[in-house]
């Protein structure tokens, strides 16, 4: 298949139907992000591809308050400028009453129901007339009026996640969790991998298929027996049941059937003569291993540890269960899920919260794409 | 802040460095103990526990973590809800009566069908034509990105995808924007029943075509070029190659990526739980297993009954899986 | 805060330094601060250590850390029914004397409050396992005062007048009710408040009760005339704000925001006090009570049933028992204990020994008031049923209501979903 398409018509008909899913691909992404800068209230009231248009805003003021009433020719008048009039935009219609914030051009006048009268200019300069009696109350009237908001963007939502929503703490529990997690199945798993394939042994090949049989035991089920067995042994020695080291070593136990058996088909993948003469010339197991194999594999040592990084980091069950969920210890994933539940439709706080928790993962993703495919390829293609 | 970086640093030093140390130690320890011996089949004895040292702490942690729990589980949904009494199979045949398990179990089967299936094609699809395009790396990184992206972010992803405000024009989901565009009616999609199924699926889709793609672009490559020449020469025509050539080559590494995916499917509960809770008829085993243990006062039995049907569901794809791997081993 | 130094010095004489004790609850950010705030006077003055954890999740955590055998001192329940369910199965620790003493003197209908926190025991002995601690009010309408002035609209006094003012309302070219049901896996719980406020204003309270424990069906028809009631006002496409079959796609915090828009799309909201903390930010803290204020949900003039209150809360439990914890527990139903957390936001408590003064805002020390007021107070029903029913089977219920099924078929659907539990 290495011969592109000859035919142009299908080279472009090719180009085409990969674009189209490329895009639909994206979109949902790309949707996240442009929405995570958008202003919060553009954002709940139009859809993120219209992000560079401008968007018009029904709002209201209120009039200075009424003891700045003076007395003219026409009546009572509170006069003075809208405060959005300092921001520079146009007002394109006003209105005295809520129900018809609109009925004003800019200029006109309008009559409100108990005969006072309002008029508002496009720059904002407002003038509110009382023809038969002084204004009351000790708060100013409302003004309502419409305006162009040209379109904006802002990091404003990620401030107020990574200080509000308590992100930024989360994110070094997550790193926390992570890079042990992460380290030390790779290290056992590569030992025992190699065994698996090179050391000759009894039950090794029953052994190595009890390992695939638990590639598929959901981890769900081993949920509770396990934080039992951690209290118990947690009461006996004294300490909390809940930690870190308990994280790690569950993502352990649960990463450990994939690496072994990833790492067991690229280990047996060498070639069979380098590991026999270096045994012939009386290296142990345990130099052949590290001197040689370990070096030749890792790609395979990459490609495991990339999968099991955005595993653990991207876990939710896991962590929910085997830690706390005081500040100390919760990690990214929860947040965002209590977000999810407490901010439900508060998309400015969700659409940047999900950006956060996905941007590191997205980095070292992209950074060691070749890695992980080429690791991934070696353990599934035969 | 600091100090938590701090003790972070600590312990990946002491976990790393301790299970070098054991390596290096248990063998350094073997060599010396039997090396001294004078039995003539030290060598033997020596090559005989070496193995055991390589495999062992990643046995123990594969049984406690995994092994021992399975059949805790077992003994559990044999007993109540406080895990008390033996109640025979009284939750099995609760469970086996129960509506929200029917509605699960169908639930589960549409997944299992759906995802991998559209998966795989996908991937596959995506994979043929990268080959024939100039910008087929970029494409493919792309495709493959949701992979780095965790359940609950996809979720939150798909979420605003999905959203609907209410009997509006002006919806802000991009699924009702499209759907009012060309004339329908905004709905609220997550609880309309069968649609919003698939409609979760597509989150699991989008995140594991890129995967079938990877694995099945490099067996395309490894579709030998002289076959391909040869049937060109034929006169064969691209959509003939395809399905009555290439299909056929690499049929084993679609049937490996197929049953990857569907052991992914089996246990997806985070998607779930964060986009509908299971409400709606969108209920999967996992995230029912979930529940049942964990809301109100929690029930033990059910829970584990209904986690013991989420493993024999999977025994079929195991069994095949071990099979595979000892055909392989007569193979070498 | 005068008697804030006496409450606390019967605590400043005991030593308990050295004791730790691990409390889980439902209450994150800014609750959080303010019950730590609780917490430290008690921590200042016995020197025990009190370790709160917080969570979204905390239930689903609280079960599995407690079947692991790893429960905390304390932890405070928002469903009275878990908490039922709980103490039946002997997870929890029977409470001393001296807390039920306190609720029974100083919380306003005391006994009622005592009873809410009284379940069986694993051995059939009812004890008072829960105490009532930070309660909200439930029987509000959210309105903005300036549009009803600018329509010459009054406040409603009893259901009959609000009856009158929704049509009214209709009449004028207004829409009344702003309604929205969707609150992702809990979706429909804002029609199971409605309908347990129609409830309490349609039959007495020893109905009620009865109800709520299933005595009486679900499908009695004083319940699906409850149910039916709902419909009125919410599947009248007039009614409410949207179409009546988009309600349970509404999220339940955007809802009240088409009160505040220009034209208004509504004038009236129901829903519980903690509601604010969803308004735009220009309706939070000060506006409340100005530009935005609620009354009361009305009872009937012609059912002489008088001022019936709809409220929920949390109940605080010990599920590990300890000495330090018994104290933690006495030192909650002090006053101060509750001034310090009125003081902050988004509190309300009954103990009647609290100093009104000690709310933060006019607008709590109202909503104190209707609390102290009540004639007769109801717990959220479905808080109290079991989960599968307030939680599950009732939720869905209303959302399938709210989709056109009749109250009848509703009604029936969920009583049998609750002989599937029996």
């Amino acid at each position: 298949m290495s011969k592109p398409a000859e035919r142009p018509l299908a080279r472009i008909a090719a180009s085409a139907g990969l674009l189209a899913l490329v895009i639909l691909w994206i979109v949902p992404t790309l949707g996240l992000l442009i929405s995570s800068v958008r202003d919060k209230d553009a954002l709940a009231e139009s859809g993120w591809w219209t992000a560079l248009s401008a968007s018009e805003q029904t709002v209201f003021e209120r009039t200075a308050s009424p003891d700045q009433q003076i007395e003219t020719a026409d009546g009572w008048v509170i006069q003075g400028q809208l405060e959005i009039a300092a921001t520079g935009y146009t007002i394109t219609a006003f209105g005295g009453s809520q129900r018809t914030p609109n009925e004003g051009a800019p200029g006109s006048t309008v009559t409100l129901r108990n005969g006072t009268t309002l008029s508002i200019d496009a720059q904002g300069n407002y003038r509110f007339v009382s023809p038969d009696e002084p204004f009351t109350g000790s708060r100013g009237k409302r003004m309502f009026f419409s305006y162009e908001k040209p379109a904006s963007f802002t990091l404003d939502n990620y401030k107020e996640v990574l200080t509000e929503g308590r992100l930024g703490q989360a994110f070094i529990n997550t790193l926390t969790v992570t890079i042990p997690a992460t380290v030390i199945p790779v290290l056992m798993a590569a030992f025992a991998a190699y065994a698996f394939s090179w050391m000759p042994f009894k039950g090794r090949n029953w052994l190595f298929a009890g390992v695939i049989g638990l590639l598929v035991v959901p981890l769900q089920t081993s949920l509770v027996p396990l934080l039992r067995l951690y209290s118990d042994v947690g009461n006996a020695l004294g300490f909390e049941a809940k930690g870190y080291a308990g994280v790690w070593m569950a993502h352990t136990g649960f990463g450990l059937p994939l690496a072994i058996y990833l790492m067991r088909n690229y280990m047996k993948s060498l070639p069979k003569d380098l590991i026999e003469c270096a045994r012939v010339d009386g290296a142990s197991h345990f130099h052949v291993f590290t001197k040689i194999v370990l070096p030749l594999s890792v790609p395979a040592l990459a490609s495991f540890t990339i999968f099991q990084f955005l595993w653990v980091w991207n876990d939710l069950l896991v962590a929910l269960v085997f830690l706390g969920q005081a500040e100390d210890q919760i990690v990214l994933t929860a947040q965002l899920r209590a977000l999810l539940g407490t901010r439900g439709s508060n998309w400015e706080v969700l659409t940047s919260g999900a950006f956060i928790t996905i941007i590191l993962p997205l980095v070292v993703f992209f950074s060691l794409q070749r890695f992980f495919v080429r690791g991934l390829v070696a353990g599934s293609v035969k | 802040m600091s100090e938590h970086i701090t003790s972070a640093l600590v312990a990946i030093a002491i976990g790393v460095l301790g299970i070098l140390a054991y390596f290096w130690i248990s063998n350094a320890i073997l060599d010396a103990l039997i090396g001294r011996s004078r039995r003539p089949n030290k060598e033997v004895l020596r090559e005989q526990i070496r193995p055991w040292l390589f495999v062992g702490p990643a046995l123990l942690f594969l049984f406690v973590y995994l092994v021992y729990p399975v059949f805790e589980t077992l003994y559990l949904s044999f007993k109540d809800e406080n895990s008390r009494e033996f109640v025979g199979f009284s939750n099995y045949t609760w469970l086996f009566n129960d509506p929200e398990f029917h509605i699960t179990l169908r639930n589960n089967l549409m997944w299992l069908l759906i995802v991998p299936t559209l998966s795989t094609i996908f991937g596959l699809v995506i994979a043929v034509l990268a080959d024939r395009s100039r910008w087929g790396t970029i494409a493919k990184s792309i495709i493959f990105m949701p992979m780095a992206i965790s359940f609950v972010g996809a979720s939150v992803i798909w979420k605003f995808v999905y959203h609907y405000n209410g009997d509006v024009a002006n919806q802000i989901g991009i699924l009702n924007a499209l759907v009012v565009a060309f004339g329908g009616e905004a709905q609220f999609w997550l609880a309309t029943p069968l649609w919003n199924n698939l409609l979760l699926m597509v989150i699991l889709i989008w995140i594991q075509t890129g995967f079938a793609m990877v694995i099945l672009g490099a067996a395309l490559r490894g579709v030998p070029e002289e076959t391909l020449e040869a049937a060109i020469i034929d006169g064969a025509t691209e959509i003939q190659i395809f399905f009555k050539i290439i299909i056929p080559q690499i049929m084993a590494t679609i049937v490996v990526v197929w049953t990857t995916i569907a052991i992914l499917v089996l246990k997806v509960f985070d998607i779930v739980l964060a986009m509908t809770n299971g409400q709606w008829e969108t209920q999967v085993l996992a995230n029912l297993m979930y529940d049942w243990m964990f809301r109100g006062a929690g029930d033990f039995g059910r829970g584990s009954a209904i986690a013991i049907v989420l493993m024999i569901s999977v025994i079929p794809i195991m069994i095949w899986n071990i099979r595979r791997f000892r055909q392989e081993e007569m193979g070498r | 805060m005068g008697g804030l130094q006496d409450s606390l010095s019967k605590f400043e004489a005991m030593d308990l330094s050295g004791q730790e004790i691990r409390f889980d609850g439902p209450w994150i950010s800014g609750d959080e601060a303010n019950l730590k705030n609780v917490l430290a006077y008690f921590e200042e003055a016995t020197g025990a250590k009190v370790q709160y954890n917080g969570s979204n999740d905390f239930e689903q955590l609280v079960l599995v850390d407690m079947k692991a055998g790893n429960s905390p001192n304390l932890a405070a329940w928002p469903q009275p029914g878990t908490v039922g369910e709980l103490a039946a199965q002997g997870e929890l620790v029977a409470l001393k004397d001296s807390v039920k003493d306190a609720v029974l003197a100083d919380y306003s209908a005391g006994q009622s409050w005592a009873d809410l926190g009284t379940y069986a025991g694993p051995n059939g002995d009812a004890n008072m396992y829960g105490l009532a601690y930070n309660v909200n009010l439930k029987s509000l309408v959210w309105y903005v005062p300036e549009n009803f002035e600018e329509a010459g609209y009054e406040i409603p006094q009893t259901m009959e007048e609000l009856i009158a003012l929704t049509d009214q309302i209709v009449d004028d070219g207004g829409t009344p009710w702003c309604i929205g049901m969707e609150s992702g896996g809990a979706t429909g719980w804002v029609g199971t408040d409605w309908i347990e406020d129609i409830m309490l204003r349609t039959q007495p309270k020893s109905v009620y009760d009865q109800w709520v424990s299933n005595e009486i069906p679900f499908n009695d028809p004083r319940g699906v005339n409850a149910i039916e009631t709902f419909g009125f006002f919410a599947l009248n496409d007039d009614y409410v704000d949207g179409s009546a079959s988009s309600l349970a796609s509404i999220f339940f915090g955007d809802s009240p925001k088409g009160l505040f828009e220009s034209p208004a799309k509504c004038y009236m909201h129901r829903q519980a006090s903690f509601i604010p903390a969803f308004f735009p930010e220009a309706y939070q803290g000060d506006a409340v009570g100005t530009d935005v204020d609620f009354f009361y949900f009305p009872a009937y003039e012609g059912k002489d049933l008088g001022k019936p209150v709809l409220g929920g809360g949390t109940l605080l439990t010990m599920m590990n028992e300890s000495e330090a914890s018994h104290v933690l527990m006495d030192y909650l139903t002090s006053p101060i204990a509750h001034e310090i957390w009125m003081a902050g936001e988004g509190f309300l408590t009954p103990h009647s020994k609290a100093n009104l003064e000690a709310y933060s805002s006019d607008v709590l020390r109202k909503q104190g008031e209707i609390f102290l007021n009540a004639t007769t107070f109801g717990f959220d029903a479905s808080d109290m049923m079991p989960g599968a029913i307030g939680a599950g089977a009732f939720w869905t219920g209303m959302v399938d209501y709210t989709n056109g099924k009749s109250a009848e078929q509703v009604a029936t659907e969920i009583q049998a979903a609750w002989d599937a539990i029996k």
